[in-house]
Order: C-alpha cells, then sequence, then structure tokens
C-alpha cells in the first residue's frame, strides 16, 4: 500500500463518438410496443467504423506520449477473441514494442480491476477501456447503452492519489452476455438493485473508505458504474453520502459505457473535484472495486473529457441508428459485394508503418506517406532510407474532396479526398465526421483511427486513419 | 534524338461495334464484329494480321486475362498476340503497342484491337476489390465520379470560379455530347437532353450530376496497321496515318508530394506536348481540326481543354458556353458523343475514338461529318486525375 500511495492517476482521457440517439424521439418510434424504454437524454453511437480498438486509441492518445510500462486494453465487446488488442493499440500508438501489453475482458469491472493492479504495483502503465457493445433493438438497453472510450496514466507525482481500496468478488449475476447470447440478458430489476446495493456497493465502499480512514460522507464526488438505475442513491442515503454520481450523469448524457463507464465517470468526477476532494470510483461487474482517491490539483486531460458531453451531432433517422447498432441489415446490392482479404505477412511488413499513420522524410526533409525506396520527391533519384514520421497527430488540410454518392459505404456518403500534411506529406484519404455543409477545398482536418476494411465473412479487420474536421458541433446546435 | 513515329504507320481499316447493353452478345462476339468491319475495311485476309495487341482493362471480371480470349475469338493462327491493360487508357495502349511493332518493321500488317463486356458483371464504375495488398491497407478506393470529382472543387479554387458557373459549363459539355451522341447510329445514348434536366440531376459525386458521368458499356473496336509504303501498294493514295501516340502515366507525385493543386491532370498536359512535338503541331488550336477526348464525366473534358492547350488557363468554362467545342464550334469535341454518349467500354475506348477521326477524316462521317478534317487528336485517360495514365495520338492524312 505505501508504494501505491506514492501513485496515483497522472492524466486521464475520454473520447466519445460524434454522433448521438436523441432517446425521447426514438422512444416514440416504439411507442407503438409498449415496451418501457428511456425517454431522456442521449445515447452516443459509434459510426460504423469505429470498435473498441479505435475507440480505445482516441481516448489514450494523450496520455502515451512517453512509454509507459505497460499497456492495457480493456473492453467486453472487443471485436477479436484471439488477437490482442492491447498489442493493435500499441501499435497504432507508436509505442516501442519492449512495453508490457495485456487485454482484459469478460467483466464491466475489467477497467477498475486493471487500474487498481497498476497502482498497487506502482506501475507506470496506461489503462485504455472501450466498449461497443451488440444490442436487441427493443431491448433497454439498445437505448441505455452507448459507445465510447476512456483511458488512464497511472504515474508518480500524481494530481490524484489512491488513499483506500476494497474488493468484493461475487458471481452475482445482474446480467450476463455469452458466445451463444451475446446481446445482454438482465435480470429482474428490483432483484438486482437490492442485492447488488446491500451486498456489494455498501460493503464494498464501507471498506474502501476504512482503508482510507474516512467516513463514506467525506466523499465528495463519486463515480459509481451503476447495476441498475438508482442503485447509487439506494447505497449514498444508507452511507449518508451526498456525492453526486458522474457516472449517473454520463448514462444520461451518453449512455452506459459498460468497462469505459466508471473511468469515463471518473474524468467527470475529477473535472468537478477541488483540491483536497476524496473521490470514489467504484467499478461494478461480478462483484465490485471500490477505490478511493484524494484529489490534490487538477487532473491533465478531465476538463476535456467534460467537455466532450456536449459536443454531438444528433442522429436524425431512427432507421440509421437501428442500421449503425445492427439491429437492421439493409440490403445495398451489388455495390456492397466488395470484400478485401489482407495479408499477414503484408501486415508483418508494413503494418506498424500503416496503423501508426508512420511515414517517411527524405534527405530534403520533406515527409512522405507511405515511404518508398525511391522517394517521391522529385528532385531525388536515387533509393535512400527515409526516417520515421508520425503523421497520426499532426493536422493537415483537403486538397480536393468528394462526398461520394456511388461508392458503397455502410453511412453514406463515402467522404475522400487529397489532403496535404504541413510537412510536405500528401495522402489520399477517407473523412470522417462530415460537418454539416460537407467538406470544402481549404478545411483543416485532425486524424482519427478507424475500420479501413472489414471483412465479415472471414471475420477480420484492418485498421488505418480517416481525417476529420478539427472541431465538433455542440450538441442541439449542429 | 528519336526520330518519332509520324508517317510512319498508316491504318487502312477500322471497325466498331455498336456500343451499348449488348445483351445479345459477348466478348468473342463483340470482337468478331469490330474485326470484322476492319479487315473489310483494309480489304485483307485474316491471315495477313501478323500481330495483334488486345486491350482489355477489367480482364478478371469479363474478358479474361491474356491473348488468349483475342487470339480464340478471332481464330488468330498462332500469332503473336499481346494482352495490354492501362486502365482506361488501355484501347490507346493496344493502338501504341501495334503501331510501335509496325514502325520498326518488325511485321507489316498489325491488328490493335479493344473490348469490354461489362453488362454482364453488374459493373458500374466502382472500385474493384483490390488495388494490391499493401495499398489496400490504406487507400481509400473511391469510385470513378468520386475520384473525378475533384476536379471540380479544385479547379473551382484556383480560378475562383463559383460553383454555379461551374456546373453550368460542365452542364453544357454534357448537353452538346447529347447533342451529338443522337447522330451516332453506334452509340449507346441516342438521344437528347435539355439543360435543366442535366443541371437538376440527382448528385453522383459532388458536384457530379448523373448526366455529367458516362455510363460503362459493352463493344469492341480494332484498327488494323500497316506501312504507308504498303498503303499505297493497296491503292491509298492518302493513307491515314499516325502522326503521334504518347502516353504519360504518374509517379506517385500527385498524389504524394505536395505541388499540384488538383486542377488539371499533368500526364494529360506531358502526352499533349510530346505529341505535339512529335507531330511537328506548333499552334494546336489553329491546326487541330477535331478533338475525341477523354470525357469520363463533364469536369473531365472541361480540364482537358486547358491540358492540351485549346483553351487558356481558367478560360474553359467561358469558350464551352461559347460554343467553342460544339460540333459546329471552332474545334468541335466529341463529335460521334464521346464516352458520355457513345459509350465506355473501356479497353476500347482509346480505338473509338481514334474510329471516328478516321472516319472524318475520310469523309465518311454521314451527318456527323465535320467537313474538311486535316488533324484530329484523341486523349484517353486511365485512372483518377491524381494517379493517371495518359495517352494522346494524331491522326491525320500522309499527305
Amino acid at each position: 500500500m505505501e508504494n501505491a500511495m506514492q501513485f496515483g492517476i497522472a492524466g486521464i482521457g475520454g473520447y466519445l463518438p460524434l454522433l448521438r440517439l436523441d432517446r425521447g424521439p426514438a422512444a416514440k418510434e416504439l411507442a407503438w410496443s409498449g415496451l418501457g424504454l428511456a425517454r431522456s437524454g442521449y445515447r452516443t453511437v459509434a459510426d460504423w467504423d469505429e470498435d473498441p480498438l479505435t475507440m480505445a486509441l482516441e481516448a489514450s492518445r494523450s496520455l502515451a506520449g512517453d512509454p509507459p510500462q505497460a499497456l492495457r486494453f480493456v473492453s467486453t465487446s472487443a471485436y477479436f477473441t484471439d488477437r490482442a488488442q492491447s498489442a493493435t493499440l500499441l501499435e497504432a500508438l507508436a509505442l516501442p514494442p519492449m512495453v508490457r501489453s495485456a487485454d482484459h475482458a469478460n467483466s464491466r469491472r475489467a477497467g477498475t480491476t486493471a487500474l487498481l493492479d497498476a497502482l498497487l504495483a506502482g506501475s507506470t502503465e496506461v489503462i485504455a477501456a472501450a466498449e461497443k457493445r451488440e444490442t436487441q433493438v427493443g431491448s433497454a438497453a439498445h437505448f441505455a447503452y452507448g459507445d465510447g472510450a476512456a483511458a488512464l496514466r497511472t504515474g508518480p507525482d500524481a494530481a490524484a492519489r489512491l488513499v483506500g481500496h476494497a474488493c468484493l468478488t461475487s458471481d452475482f449475476i445482474d446480467r450476463y452476455t455469452s458466445r451463444e447470447h451475446p446481446s445482454p440478458y438482465p435480470y429482474e430489476e428490483r432483484f438486482v438493485r437490492d442485492t447488488a446495493v446491500q451486498q456489494l456497493l455498501i460493503p464494498a465502499i464501507r471498506a474502501a473508505c476504512a482503508a482510507a480512514g474516512i467516513e463514506p460522507a467525506a466523499i465528495a464526488h463519486a463515480a459509481c458504474a451503476e447495476p441498475v438505475g438508482n442503485s447509487w442513491k439506494a447505497a449514498a442515503r444508507a452511507l449518508k453520502c451526498a456525492a453526486p454520481n458522474h457516472c449517473e450523469l454520463l448514462a444520461d448524457a451518453a449512455g452506459d459505457l459498460g468497462a469505459a463507464h466508471p473511468l469515463f465517470g471518473f474524468g467527470l468526477a475529477l473535472a468537478a473535484a477541488q483540491p483536497g476532494d476524496r473521490v470514489l470510483l467504484l467499478g461494478f461487474g461480478s462483484g465490485c472495486d471500490a477505490l478511493i482517491f484524494e484529489v490534490s490539483r487538477a487532473v491533465p486531460g478531465a476538463a476535456e473529457m467534460a467537455t466532450l458531453l456536449g459536443q454531438g451531432e444528433t442522429i436524425r433517422q431512427f432507421t440509421r441508428f437501428l442500421s449503425l447498432t445492427g439491429a437492421i441489415g439493409l440490403d445495398w446490392g451489388m455495390r456492397a459485394e466488395f470484400e478485401q482479404k489482407a495479408q499477414a505477412s503484408v501486415l508483418a511488413r508494413t503494418g506498424r508503418d500503416m496503423i501508426g499513420f508512420i511515414g517517411g522524410r527524405d534527405s530534403t526533409g520533406n515527409v512522405q506517406f507511405p515511404k518508398s525506396a525511391i522517394p517521391v520527391n522529385p528532385v531525388l533519384d536515387g533509393p535512400e532510407v527515409l526516417e520515421d514520421v508520425r503523421l497520426a497527430d499532426k493536422e493537415a488540410t483537403i486538397v480536393s474532396i468528394t462526398a461520394d454518392r456511388l461508392n458503397f459505404s455502410p453511412d453514406p456518403p463515402f467522404d475522400f479526398g487529397l489532403v496535404q500534411f504541413d510537412n510536405g506529406a500528401r495522402v489520399l484519404m477517407e473523412m470522417v465526421n462530415r460537418p454539416a455543409g460537407g467538406f470544402k477545398v481549404g478545411d483543416r482536418l485532425r486524424m482519427r483511427l478507424r475500420i479501413k476494411s472489414s471483412n465479415a465473412r472471414l471475420g477480420f479487420r484492418t485498421y488505418f486513419w480517416k481525417a476529420a474536421p478539427l472541431l465538433r458541433p455542440r450538441l442541439g446546435e449542429e | 534524338m528519336a526520330s518519332g513515329i509520324k508517317d510512319k504507320v498508316a491504318i487502312i481499316g477500322m471497325g466498331c461495334t455498336r456500343f451499348g447493353e449488348r445483351w445479345d452478345v459477348g466478348a468473342d462476339g463483340l470482337m468478331v464484329e469490330a474485326f470484322a468491319e476492319a479487315l473489310a475495311d483494309a480489304g485483307i485476309e485474316r491471315a495477313s494480321i501478323e500481330a495483334a495487341w488486345v486491350g482489355n482493362a477489367l480482364d478478371d471480371i469479363n474478358v479474361g486475362n491474356s491473348a488468349l480470349p483475342a487470339a480464340h475469338a478471332l481464330r488468330l493462327q498462332q500469332v503473336p498476340v499481346t494482352r495490354v491493360e492501362n486502365m482506361c487508357a488501355t484501347g490507346t495502349e493496344a493502338l501504341r503497342g501495334a503501331a510501335y511493332a509496325v514502325a520498326s518493321g518488325a511485321v507489316d500488317f498489325a491488328l490493335a484491337i479493344g473490348v469490354e463486356k461489362l453488362k454482364d458483371t453488374g459493373y458500374g464504375g466502382l472500385p474493384l476489390r483490390t488495388k494490391g495488398v499493401q495499398n489496400d491497407l490504406w487507400m481509400p478506393y473511391g469510385s470513378a465520379p468520386g475520384t473525378f470529382a475533384q476536379l471540380a472543387g479544385a479547379y473551382a479554387a484556383r480560378h475562383g470560379i463559383a460553383a454555379a458557373d461551374l456546373k453550368r459549363a460542365m452542364a453544357h459539355v454534357s448537353w452538346k455530347s447529347h447533342q451529338n451522341g443522337a447522330h451516332s447510329p453506334k452509340a449507346h445514348l441516342r438521344s437528347a437532353v435539355d439543360m435543366d434536366k442535366i443541371l437538376a440531376a440527382p448528385m453522383i459525386a459532388d458536384p457530379l450530376g448523373i448526366f455529367d458521368c458516362c455510363g460503362v458499356s459493352d463493344g469492341a473496336a480494332c484498327a488494323i496497321l500497316t506501312t504507308p509504303e504498303i498503303a499505297r501498294s493497296m491503292g491509298r493514295a492518302n493513307p491515314v496515318t499516325i502522326k503521334a501516340v504518347q502516353l504519360s502515366a504518374s509517379n506517385g507525385w500527385e498524389m504524394q508530394f505536395g505541388e499540384w493543386d488538383g486542377a488539371s491532370v499533368p500526364n494529360t498536359r506531358a502526352a499533349a506536348a510530346r505529341a505535339y512535338a512529335e507531330a511537328g503541331i506548333r499552334d494546336p488550336r489553329a491546326e487541330i481540326d477535331m478533338t475525341e477526348v477523354h470525357d469520363c464525366f463533364s469536369i473531365t473534358e472541361l480540364v482537358i481543354m486547358e491540358d492540351l492547350g485549346l483553351s487558356d488557363e481558367g478560360r474553359a468554362p467561358a469558350d464551352i458556353l461559347d460554343g467553342r467545342y460544339d460540333k459546329d464550334g471552332a474545334i468541335p469535341c466529341q463529335l460521334d458523343g464521346g464516352l458520355k454518349c457513345f459509350g465506355h467500354p473501356v479497353g476500347a475506348s482509346g480505338l473509338r475514338m481514334a474510329y471516328e477521326v478516321y472516319n472524318q477524316l475520310q469523309d465518311r462521317a454521314g451527318e456527323r461529318q465535320r467537313g474538311k478534317v486535316d488533324l484530329g487528336l484523341t486523349h484517353n485517360l486511365g485512372g483518377s486525375p491524381f494517379n493517371s495514365v495518359a495517352a494522346v495520338a494524331i491522326l491525320g492524312r500522309l499527305d
């Protein structure tokens, strides 16, 4: 514990997709069914080309400038089951291969567990949790869940220190998913709330507070992932704790983010906390982890996470939401008969440059992507070895652009064009997060990791970078 | 210094099928149809063909790869047949190969034939499965209109032209080709379309509406080449000859190096400059009587007019709207309807262009005949504006 006390949260980051479902109008679309669906707030909706890996990258990219000792990828909805996403994430972040890595899965609590392990080990780590979970249309989860990611960096000289913790492990099943039931199966709500609050939340929080030497009433802010709504209110009433639960605010504004939910809520709690405040982080799933932190100053990245909630674009068509969440499958016709097969040997040879978006600088200083034996620069006429230059974190400008409505895209139109980086690199790129008026020549762009190709028949994805506008619209004003 | 190909090769026979949705015939039948017309035109026997170049761009989804589909279809008896592919510039590439064979003295009679049978495949200008396993990892595969649409925004940005003004000039390009196509018996689309309909058409790739785009077709076209001396010995006193055939391919500069502004096609300029030099043309605006250019999209033809030096920089929209390239304009373009209306069986298009010029040079174009034509230019463009193969050929009479 002594070692962990010297460690804490060095930084935090989050990512939410641009698109939002306004639950109220959406519920009206299903009112005929009589199903009791949430009507307030928004849920985030991932683009067709976003998945837990791409969102984990976005959440963690600001935390991985200096290589950590370990990189951990956390998700209950990871695409691959025998291909470590932490390894792909490591290459996407252009981290050295000697950085340890691991995937954590099978519980919404996996993120807080990984964080606690890092803190107890005194290990400087980046822990990135992300979810894009399959849900059945008509289920409460279809409206309640959201897509998104959160990441933390542990390290010395922390802005928020761990001062106490407690873990309870229990095979308590509030809901589950399985290979044969990939969408969540929830059990009766009152049973879950009563049991979870009395047998898991309250004992774990009391124990964590005892370890920290404080009463629960001393908790100023909470990030408590709830198994069902109002769990925190019930626990807090019993604990005489008046702290707001930022996970509840997050669930209303963006949806339940699964394994990323307590970590994203923690970012919101840290953004609201004042120096000296105690903050509770509670991860729930097959038991719970309760962690008490003491905040000494603003945690880097927390304020930015709070701003993410108010940025986005509302989906106007309910069927688009259904399509993006896989609830309906449109027949896109012959245009969609487009299948690519990625080759492992090519990925082994060039994959790091691709997913890391690493170009090469020639002997004149010009940068190009991809690299080539003979540089593209016309003043050079022979082979040379190019120096690595990462383009993922550079801004760029549109040279030419179109909104292609003939080409197949699962969420048309297909925006693509030539993109010019300030360092000389020019790349033909796909665009994402189309602004209301479309893209225009001269627009400035930032880079986002996305799925490049998806081969459903072979169950494989490749990833590459796409270009997005620098800024997002404010939600409701888009 | 190379002396070039000017007047070293004569065209003594050409054939071209009706383009369109040829549900009635396969690729082999299309080749036979074009070849039979060319043989009759040339007045030679099939056995005289000593070498052949067959152009087919999308071999894996229609005709099939290698020399064999053409050798089988035409029953060429143990003749060296070479299959060539250079995207939409494939037809001119076949012509170039056959012309070089004759010019070198390797053979007396060579055949260039282009064919595409796309309507059986559902192909509509969309990207194919792969552009190589390495490119697949990063390159976005937009549709053909998607790549060429980008010329419009870049052109407007370079010249400060309003989008609506550019769109109107683009619409005139298509309007003119529909007017001309209506008089081409072998054209795929043979109806005139008014400007309002063109301007109001559904968007395919901003700012290209459906009438700004050519479709794809089934079809074949071919040419039989020999030397001018042999042509004369066969009774052609003043045969059609190749004045120039040039090709330029991107090396990645447009796509990867930060100099090009996307508002022109540098390979067209390079191929045209070399072709003019090869043909001895100093003032193309005064010397070229007609053009058949690669109007895959209206904006492409507009930009080509500047790339070929026929319009001043930034003046193509005004020249187009002034009727400079209409059938009765100073330098008519697409007298046969072009890709837009005659059709675009990809591998055949370059030879279809040559077919129209060949007929115009010999006063054989019927109601489309543009009076006396001494020099005609074909321009055939493969790929995209940022990664292209451009071919320019100039045809005339020997004397």
